[in-house]
């Protein structure tokens, strides 16, 4: 085993996750090649999720065409790719993984990549066949399955999932009603405001939304016929789908101190308190030096964490500074998404959220832009990561002025940043 | 050898900005970088978005606007995931004030 700082010859990485796999991607790329294995508890090589919620449930993508890698990639490349076998410990003394089975794993560098999981709502009738929620590759097999042309869906939650899984199904000819506990869709990320403007987009597509209030049981005789919410409506439905948050896989690192409720504890450069050891993605509770301590679930971010997280194992000391960006897709609309900002003071626009396309900057208390949130507008939410790298406050008029550029409003000098 | 086909004036594909073509069916964007014309095809390797319209061009790379990917306009190489294939590259050249892509 090597010593801290030397060069790694044995790397295990716990998740075969899009950051996980992209990790093993750039470890090859970088010319690693020590021993490298891939652990996933789902059968499948790793793919991405994103089309999950959108056009792998519609049925415009084969599966095939989510794998973040053909699958034959991992054996071409050397790397021991466990897929459908659980990890279920970490030890540190000595270095290994114990396998579900036994098996022993040791590691000089280890990646923790293992995501998250579905919040449950627990709530009777909440096992019934025809109610689902929406994780994995044969969760979204199964809505598709059972959510033909003229079903009755019931969205339980709309957030990103709840929205993007109302709006494919609303398109392929479902007959959709959300049951949402906030007073609009996407509330809690993106304020009343935003949240307003993308509920009349689903209202004119048909959908149903019912907000403030949430669901009291799922009843149906075998199998779902009526979700019935805390306010008394009984809704007819073949199928729901509940999307009401996600929290982190930590478990494999009981015994460490670094499974916690909010994320494994990561430095600014990735790597936990146990050196050698690093996680990424959905499961990372990372120090962000803009930000301060934040956990997302962002696709974007678990690639360039699974990058970053790359180098790093390889003796790389940089920080982390993504400034994060989102995406989701609902109808034909593109809501992209920059930064972070659980609150903030003022929102400026640029553009029109009566006419459905703006980019709106979320400034605090000092107007410093935090984070931009856009809605069918291209380019200014990829435009403002240096802004919101610079942590600057902006000219509330230029940022409201559609002709400037938002990358000629970082400072010159050592913080400016390649937009 | 490839074979040239004119796809347009020069004047529709000023410096820094790309514009998509249709060459015998193929999608093919070209930009000007430096005043030398480039042509790539439009449609990302990762999720088929058109490249042309909303992708964003700095220095000789660009930026597929749906999900991040950044492909080199001369090579076609990825510079940033998660597409993983590089883009199909062409042949371009201007004679005579039209642009023409070797198919």
């Amino acid at each position: 085993m090597s010593e801290e700082g030397d060069v790694p010859r044995s790397i295990v990485i716990v998740g075969a996750s899009l950051a996980g796999a992209t990790a093993a991607g750039v470890l090859r790329a970088e010319g690693y090649d020590g021993s490298l294995a891939l652990i996933g508890a789902e059968d499948e090589a790793p793919y991405e999720r994103p089309p999950l919620s959108k056009e792998f449930l519609r049925g415009e993508l084969d599966f095939e065409d989510a794998l973040v890698r053909p699958a034959s990639w991992y054996a071409e490349h050397d790397v021991d790719a466990r897929f459908g076998t659980r990890a279920v410990q970490i030890d540190v003394h000595p270095r290994e993984v114990v396998l579900a089975g036994g098996e022993r794993l040791s590691f000089d560098r280890l990646l923790v990549s293992t995501g998250g999981r579905n919040r449950r709502l627990e709530v009777p009738g909440s096992g019934l066949p025809g109610v689902f929620d929406l994780r994995y590759h044969r969760d979204a097999q199964q809505i598709r399955d059972a959510a033909t042309e003229g079903a009755r869906v019931v969205c339980v939650g709309m957030g990103f999932i709840g929205a993007e899984v109302a709006a494919s199904l609303r398109t392929i000819g479902c007959d959709v009603t959300v049951v949402e506990i906030f007073e609009t869709t996407l509330y809690r990320i993106l304020g009343p405001e935003i949240g307003r403007v993308l509920e009349g987009i689903h209202r004119d597509h048909g959908v149903t939304m019912h907000f403030s209030d949430s669901v009291e049981r799922f009843e149906g005789d075998g199998r779902l016929e009526r979700v019935v919410t805390d306010s008394g409506k009984e809704i007819d439905a073949d199928v729901a789908v509940i999307g009401v948050g996600t929290e982190p896989a930590v478990e494999i690192m009981a015994g460490t101190g670094l499974d916690q409720d909010g994320g494994i504890p990561v430095g600014p450069g990735l790597q936990t308190a146990v050196p050698g050891v690093f996680a990424v993605g959905d499961v990372a509770r990372h120090d962000h030096p803009v930000f301060g301590p934040i956990r997302v679930e962002h696709y974007d971010n678990a690639i360039k964490m699974g990058e970053h997280a790359a180098h790093a194992m390889l003796g790389s000391s940089e920080i982390f500074d993504d400034p994060h960006w989102f995406w989701s897709d609902q109808f034909d609309s593109k809501i992209e998404m920059a930064g972070y900002a659980p609150t903030w003071d003022r929102m400026v626009v640029r553009g029109s959220q009566e006419e459905r396309s703006f980019c709106a900057f979320l400034l605090d208390d000092g107007g410093v832009i935090r984070s931009t949130v856009s809605l069918d507008w291209k380019r200014d939410v990829r435009r403002s990561f240096g802004l919101i790298k610079a942590q600057v406050a902006p000219d509330p008029k230029a940022l409201a002025d559609p002709d400037v550029d938002l990358r000629t409003l970082v400072p010159e000098g050592p913080e400016e940043e390649k937009a | 050898m490839a074979e040239f086909v004119t796809v347009g004036d020069s004047a529709e594909v000023p410096e820094g900005e790309a514009k998509a073509f249709d060459v015998s069916g193929a999608e093919i964007a070209v930009t000007r970088i430096e005043g030398q014309v480039y042509a790539f095809s439009d449609i990302c390797t990762h999720r088929h978005c058109n490249l042309a319209n909303g992708g964003e061009i700095d220095g000789f790379e660009i930026e597929c606007e749906c999900h991040g990917s950044v492909f080199d306009i001369r090579t076609g190489e990825v510079r940033n995931p998660p597409a993983t294939e590089p883009l199909e590259t062409f042949e371009a050249r201007e004679v005579d004030g039209q642009i023409q892509v070797g198919v």
